[in-house]
């Protein structure tokens, strides 16, 4: 049984008045446990929409999102059990970061939970560690933090409450290359620490090549392609054509084929690319 | 919702309520909340609802927002209706419990304040829906232009900015609140339920980073303006100069006879 089942969701904004707006219109997909799904669109294509959905912040127009089996506004009253369940990054820490102390900002979540104090403390060691965030910076002001580190402690809120299935909105837009290396280890580890579930929404295709399984693409509300990594940035051109891209590398490589040489196209890191363009340049077979 | 709040909202349309000048707009307004205080009697009262039914036709901007806006303000209006009908005993008596006697009287007198409650928010509605914060403050400011002979130029201005700062971010602070709701919601903040102290409680994790967003963006927008030669309005020009049209002095001619018209029903119509 798949962890999460969309089934025929649709949203619209304001009905029945002139602002009437279809976000999202008959999406279905099933993700698998454990598996990274990344989801891609354009400004406007429905992604936060859909987040919004999957977290239980907006209701379905129409449709159903079942997480194992069960639909998620089964009980409209224990929706925040959902939340607590189907965890959701934010992009902005600024938006929800409140607390006097990093430390107990991040047990906002788990206290909203009803855990135990040792429970908390235990979660938070656990979460802070994942995220690399320094034990140190537990106690101060999350104001004080640089702006990486208060996105690492936001991430961190939500780890503690331990989701079996995690979103993240963008969670990589505006870091350094260091602060985005580090985001994405902390989701594969909280991955595989704890057994659970990732979609992630970027405009970063390097990001989405690194560590995703399989991609969504969503285009004016609707679902376009939901595929493995290979099959969906094979299609460069439909993706170009809907204000996407593929990876850089995966350009460089596509150029290269345009002019005539004859290599893979459906590489989409460096360190394959490079391999690859050394091989023909060793080997030498033009077309 | 928080989202209902649509007062301070420029909505665009195109109607002559829009293009008109907006010291005239201004003016008007304050013109029919006088009418609005003058009027003694139902009659009266009618003739100020029929002033605001036309401009709200005028403004094509759709009665259902003008509603939604009533909608928030709804509890002070049943309120106000409530204890009128409570403390004025006259007329023939309709029901009796305890200390409370509910007159004809009573329940005329609170339809009155409701009605006059409900006007004096359409009238505001529509001068904002219809006008864009930037205009409006402009427009104040220069009606304003003979205290500059009092040498109060500048504070009038500093005033007039404040103020167009004011109404520009109340969208921009709603959509941020609805941000942050949405971030605390996703950590299980209960902001719905449970009793006065624990919701007053569950603001705090909403208020913070309210305020603490809203005076980095202040910094951020000084800095801003301060880039762009910003300095008190000292030497600043206007690129649109207000221009009053046909439409604007029909507009003011009809609010003449209106006016008028409360006046002598308050006299005559007793």
């Amino acid at each position: 049984m798949p962890i999460l089942e969309v089934k025929n969701l649709s949203y619209v904004y304001s009905p029945g008045t002139p602002f009437k707006h279809e976000a999202l219109k008959d999406v279905s997909f099933a993700i698998e446990k454990g598996e990274i799904i990344g989801i891609i669109g354009h400004t406007g294509s429905g992604k936060s929409t859909l987040l919004q959905l999957l977290n239980g912040l907006l209701k379905p127009t129409e449709g159903n999102i079942f997480l194992n089996g069960k639909d998620i506004w089964d009980e409209p009253k224990k929706i925040n059990e959902i939340r607590f369940k189907i965890g959701l990054v934010f992009q902005y820490p600024e938006y929800q970061l409140f607390e006097e102390t990093v430390e107990s900002d991040i047990a906002f979540g788990p206290k909203n939970m009803g855990l135990s104090n040792a429970e908390i403390t235990n979660r938070i060691s656990n979460s802070v560690n994942i995220v690399k965030l320094n034990e140190e910076l537990l106690k101060k002001s999350p104001f004080d933090l640089s702006g990486g580190e208060k996105r690492r402690a936001a991430i961190a809120g939500i780890m503690a409450m331990q989701p079996e299935l995690i979103v993240f909105d963008e969670p990589t837009a505006g870091l350094d290359p260091i602060g985005r290396e580090t985001v994405l280890n902390a989701i594969l580890d909280y991955r595989n620490n704890n057994n659970a579930t990732v979609i992630i929404v970027s405009h970063s295709m390097e990001d989405m090549a690194l560590i995703c399984n399989k991609i969504i693409v969503l285009n004016d509300g609707e679902l376009l392609m939901h595929d493995t990594v290979k099959n969906v940035f094979k299609n460069a051109d439909v993706l170009k054509n809907i204000g996407l891209s593929v990876p850089h590398i995966t350009n460089v490589l596509l150029k290269l084929n345009d002019m005539g040489i004859d290599i893979p196209t459906d590489i989409f890191d460096v360190s394959q690319a490079s391999s690859a363009i050394l091989n023909i340049v060793s080997g030498g077979n033009r077309k | 919702m928080i989202s209902d709040i649509t007062f301070g909202q420029y909505f665009p349309c195109n109607s002559v309520l829009h293009k008109m000048d907006p010291r005239v707009k201004f003016i008007i307004m304050l013109a029919s909340i006088v009418f609005l205080f003058l009027v003694k009697s139902s009659f009266a009262l009618g003739l100020v609802a029929l002033f605001v039914i036309i401009s709200i036709i005028a403004s094509k901007i759709p009665l259902k927002l003008y509603v939604k806006n009533l909608k928030a303000i709804l509890p002070i209006i049943i309120l106000t209706a409530i204890i009128n009908s409570l403390y004025i005993n006259d007329g023939r008596l309709l029901f009796s419990w305890w200390i409370f006697n509910i007159t004809v009287g009573g329940i005329s007198r609170a339809l009155f304040m409701a009605v006059r409650i409900a006007l004096l928010i359409f009238i505001s509605a529509t001068l904002t829906y219809t006008t864009t914060p930037n205009d409006l403050t402009d427009g104040i400011e220069s009606l304003c232009t003979p205290l500059k002979f009092l040498g109060l130029g500048s504070l009038i201005h500093i005033l007039t900015m404040m103020m167009t700062i004011a109404l520009r971010f109340i969208p921009t602070l709603v959509e941020e609140t609805q941000k942050i709701i949405n971030a605390q919601k996703a950590r299980g903040a209960d902001i719905e339920n449970g009793g006065i102290v624990s919701r007053v409680k569950a603001l705090v994790p909403i208020l913070i980073p309210l305020i603490i967003l809203s005076v980095r963006r202040a910094y951020d927008l000084a800095e801003a303006m301060e880039c762009r030669c910003y300095n008190g309005g000292i030497g600043k020009q206007r690129m649109k100069k207000f221009k009053i049209r046909y439409f604007d002095i029909l507009a003011l001619i009809l609010t003449t006879i209106f006016g008028t018209g409360v006046v002598l029903l308050n006299i005559f119509m007793r």
